[in-house]
Order: structure tokens, then C-alpha cells, then sequence
């Protein structure tokens, strides 16, 4: 007999996941809101941060988490170049060019990444990798906790900067009308490449949640990919609190249907999900 | 009134796709005046004002404003510069609120230090604006979004203010009210450069015109002797 003692474990877990999955969505979003590029390449753009994590853990001895001080000034300046010299010349071609441009990007990292890392999975260990909190009859490993602390420091301070100040105002307003944005005196150019520097960054921080949680492979990118795909979808596009509650709603929906259908089952429930939002409210829940 | 001439556009061609959309179009606007652009749909005008703004370039021509040559300047700087545009449809931006959307007219790094002093005129311009600040651009009534557009304009602390279509799809109500505001900017030291399907209207509200047909200024003048002209009056108030 089934009790709600029994569910409380996925649902917590499936919370905190969600977490992770909102941070890497986030800067999908972001990108495809500013520009309405997809770009593919975020998935292996999210685990390229994780092997930044894995580098300076191993080689140098420091914490994931505060490798991000590094991590992320390193990664918005790697975005705004990657836009600048590659993504743009096609985007001034046409939106479909710079989505090959994507899938180009997406590919070199993927086989970058298996010469120098080899295909081998790796994996994060730090002191507090395999702890768990109790609370109640629930364990919750501190990993996902940190997911979850993560996504919300995040969420509130891409919302903050979008909405307080002139950049993120311009970066709103380029994203509905980019050209009465110039006539504003923003230049469309200059938004794009910080919202690409700006998704690297949130690349970067999601990278390193994902190393903590999940063993990790050059081909890793792909799937979380698809799951970002799916948050957006479920939330709506263009609304943070969608993308927030988007995450939420995957991650449960993934841990109850792994503890009711089996482990097999678990990603089934997210994207069925997916397929009925899709057809009955195609902007999603929040979308506008 | 003062002589001198803030912007002043010598023979420009202009090419919008593969056609040409102006032919060796001149003008001048001075210091302190209404100007209004005139002429039937497709006539050129709104290209004109995107000429002027930076959004497309001419061919050939240039193009001064306040005796610097702006003719291949982005939209982007000409803004800085003291041109602002408020544009056919008012272009709000929909999901932001009416204080973002006034907020980023002072994007550029002059107006953004006038941003209080600025916002304060507007709202004593407009102020139904003030009452409705919180409220999303794409919720307000036609008449309530032009006034947003026109305030974001104002909010960039621009010495030259472009309208285009300024009454179109408004009650006769709102355009005169609208028209008195017109007033009211170019008594604070405001150029204005207006653009106007409505020929009649825009002649009595403007110092002077500029009559523009398929891509030619076919007249120019003082608005009301325009008024009298033979050809005006037969072309557009059909008297």
C-alpha cells in the first residue's frame, strides 16, 4: 500500500532536481529569447563547465563551487566572443544559419572534449558528495540541495539584473522589439553578445551542478539538452517564473515516474508531459 | 524664433530593398519649429524619417543635425546626438510597463543622468501616465500608448523629436489633445518634425510644411499659405 511517506522522497528529490534543470534551461532561454536563436550548443556548453569544475578540482585542488569565481567572469567572456566572431557573421545571414553555426559549435566541443578527457565518464568528489540530510523519514543528498540553493540564487539574480538595470532592461526590450531598441540607442549587437555571455556564464555555474550530481561524458550535453528543451516548453517561453516552475514540475514528474514506473519509465512522464502541454497550451503554462 | 538650422538634409537618395523610395530629397528644420511632412500613404515619408533616424541610409545625400554630419551614423548613436523617434504604431514594448518603457528611452548615457528631471515632465505632460506607471504597455488604450511613445522619446533628452503617424487610428479627441502636448514640447525648446497622412490637420497645427509625393518634396512653405495652395487643396481636401 502506497502512503505519502513512500512519495515524499521522490517529490523532495524531484524538487531539487528541478533545480539544476531550470539553471541550465535559463540560459537556452535566454539566447533563444534575445536573439530566437536555438542554440543547440548549450547542452555541451553546460558540460564543457563541468569539465571546467572536474580541472580545477582535480588539478588544482578547488572546491567546484568556488571554482565558479573563476568559472563564470572566464565563461561570460568566452560567450561574448563565441557570439562576436561566430555566432554573429551567420545570425546577420539569416536566424537558420546561426542554428548551423550551433550544431557546428556543439560538435567541436563534443570531440574536443573526448581528445582531451577521453569518452570516459567522470565524476565530482568532494567532502560532501556522498552526505545526505535526513529530515523526517526523507534523505536528501546534499548535492541535490546545493542544485536546488543554486537555481534559486540564480533565477533571482538574472530576474534582478533583467528587470533593475539598463542592460538587463535593454536586454528585455531588444528581446520584444530590437529594431525600436536602437531607436532607444541600444545596439542590438552589443545585447546579443552579453546575452550570449550571459548564458555562458549560467552555462558555467549549471556545469558545475551537473558534475556534482551526475557522472558526466563528452556526449552528456545532448540529453540535458532535450530536458532544457522541455523545461522551456513546459513553462513558457520568455517568463523566468515559467522556467523556474517548468524545472520544478520536469524534475517531479521524472522522480515520480521512476518511483511508480520504474527507472525506465522516469524520463517517459517529463516528456508525455511535454507532448500534452504542447498540444493543449503551445505557449506553454506561463508563456505569453 | 531662432534662424538657426538644426537639421538640415541635402538631396538624398534612398533605397528601400531594391527600389528606390526617395529622389534627391532636401529639407531643413530650425531651431524651435513644427515641422510637418505631408503627403498620402507610401508618398516616402515614414522612409524620410528613418533616413533621418539612422535605421536606413541614403545612397546619396547627407544629412546634418546641429552641424554635424550624421549621414552614416547607427539609430543607435544618432539617439545620443539629440534625435529621437517616436514611430508609426507606437512600437511599445508590450511586456514591460509604462515606467520601463519611459526608463529605457533614457538608454543613452546623456539622458540617463536627466532621467528624474525628465521622467517628472512627462509625467506632468501626461498625467494619466503617472497613474498607470505599473501597468504593462500592451494593456493601455491607443491613445494612452502614443502618449508612452511620445514620453519615451522625450525621455532621451532629445533636442529634435520625429513623429510618425502620430494620429493615426485615434479619436479626433485625443489627436487634439495630443497636438496641444505638441505644443507644450516646443515651448520647452523642442524641435518637432511631424509626419501626417492627415494633410489638413497637420497644416493648421505646424510653422511649416513640407509636401511630399512617390518619393519627391513637391512643395514647401509656410503651413497655412500651404493650406491656400490650389494643389493642396485639390490633392488632399478635395475643394
Amino acid at each position: 500500500m502506497e502512503t505519502l511517506a513512500d512519495l515524499a522522497s521522490p517529490i523532495a528529490i524531484g524538487v531539487l532536481l528541478g533545480g539544476l534543470y531550470v539553471v541550465i534551461a535559463l540560459g537556452l532561454s535566454l539566447v533563444f529569447g534575445v536573439m530566437k536563436v536555438i542554440n543547440v550548443a548549450h547542452g555541451d556548453l553546460v558540460i564543457l563547465g563541468s569539465y571546467f569544475a572536474y580541472v580545477t578540482s582535480t588539478s588544482w585542488g578547488l572546491d567546484p563551487i568556488l571554482s565558479l569565481v573563476v568559472g563564470i567572469p572566464l565563461f561570460f567572456v568566452m560567450g561574448i566572443f563565441i557570439e562576436k566572431f561566430l555566432v554573429h557573421r551567420a545570425f546577420r545571414m539569416s536566424v537558420d544559419a546561426a542554428l548551423i553555426i550551433a550544431f557546428g559549435i556543439s560538435l567541436i566541443i563534443q570531440n574536443a572534449a573526448q581528445l582531451v578527457w577521453t569518452p570516459l565518464s567522470r565524476g565530482l568528489m568532494t567532502s560532501y558528495t556522498l552526505e545526505s540530510l535526513k529530515i523526517g523519514d526523507v534523505y536528501l543528498p546534499v548535492v541535490y540541495l546545493v542544485d536546488f540553493a543554486m537555481a534559486l540564487v540564480v533565477v533571482l539574480a538574472v530576474h534582478q539584473f533583467l528587470k533593475r538595470t539598463y542592460l538587463g532592461q535593454a536586454i528585455t526590450a531588444a528581446s520584444q522589439d530590437s529594431e525600436t531598441a536602437q531607436l532607444m540607442g541600444i545596439n542590438p549587437a552589443r545585447v546579443y553578445q552579453i546575452a550570449f555571455g550571459i548564458a555562458m556564464a549560467l552555462a558555467a555555474i549549471a556545469g558545475v551542478s551537473l558534475a556534482l550530481t551526475f557522472p558526466f561524458t563528452p556526449k552528456s550535453g545532448v540529453p540535458f539538452l532535450i530536458i532544457a528543451f522541455g523545461v522551456i516548453i513546459l513553462g513558457g517561453l520568455g517568463s523566468m517564473v515559467g522556467t523556474f516552475i517548468g524545472g520544478m514540475i520536469f524534475g517531479l514528474s521524472q522522480t515520480l515516474g521512476g518511483h511508480f514506473l520504474g527507472p525506465t519509465g522516469q524520463l517517459l512522464v517529463p516528456f508525455v508531459m511535454v507532448l500534452v502541454v504542447l498540444t493543449i497550451r503551445p505557449q506553454g503554462l506561463f508563456g505569453r | 524664433m531662432s534662424e538657426e538650422v538644426l537639421l538640415r538634409v541635402s538631396n538624398i537618395d534612398v533605397f528601400y530593398g531594391g527600389a528606390q523610395a526617395l529622389w534627391d530629397v532636401s529639407l531643413e528644420v530650425r531651431s524651435g519649429e513644427i515641422v510637418a511632412l505631408a503627403g498620402s500613404n507610401g508618398a516616402g515619408k515614414s522612409t524620410l524619417l528613418k533616413t533621418i533616424s539612422g535605421v536606413i541610409h541614403p545612397a546619396k545625400g547627407s544629412i546634418e543635425f546641429a552641424g554635424m554630419n550624421i549621414t552614416k551614423l547607427n539609430a543607435y548613436d544618432i539617439v545620443a546626438q539629440g534625435i529621437s523617434q517616436v514611430p508609426e504604431g507606437r512600437r511599445l514594448f508590450p511586456e514591460m510597463t509604462v515606467f520601463q518603457n519611459l526608463a529605457i528611452g533614457s538608454y543613452n548615457g546623456k539622458a540617463r543622468a536627466k532621467r528624474e528631471e525628465n521622467l517628472t515632465r512627462v509625467y506632468e505632460l501626461f498625467p494619466v501616465l503617472k497613474e498607470r506607471k505599473d501597468q504593462l504597455a500592451k494593456t493601455l488604450s491607443g491613445g494612452e500608448q502614443q502618449m508612452v511613445a511620445i514620453g519615451r522619446g522625450l525621455m532621451s533628452n532629445p533636442r529634435l523629436i520625429l513623429i510618425d503617424e502620430m494620429s493615426l487610428g485615434l479619436s479626433p479627441l485625443i489627436v487634439c489633445d495630443l497636438f496641444r502636448v505638441l505644443h507644450a514640447i516646443r515651448a520647452r525648446g523642442i524641435t518637432v518634425l511631424l509626419v501626417e497622412q492627415n494633410v489638413w490637420q497637420s497644416l493648421h497645427e505646424a510653422d511649416r510644411a513640407y509636401i511630399i509625393e512617390t518619393g519627391r518634396i513637391v512643395l514647401s512653405g509656410n503651413a497655412l499659405e500651404l493650406c491656400e495652395e490650389e494643389e493642396v487643396r485639390e490633392a488632399y481636401f478635395g475643394v
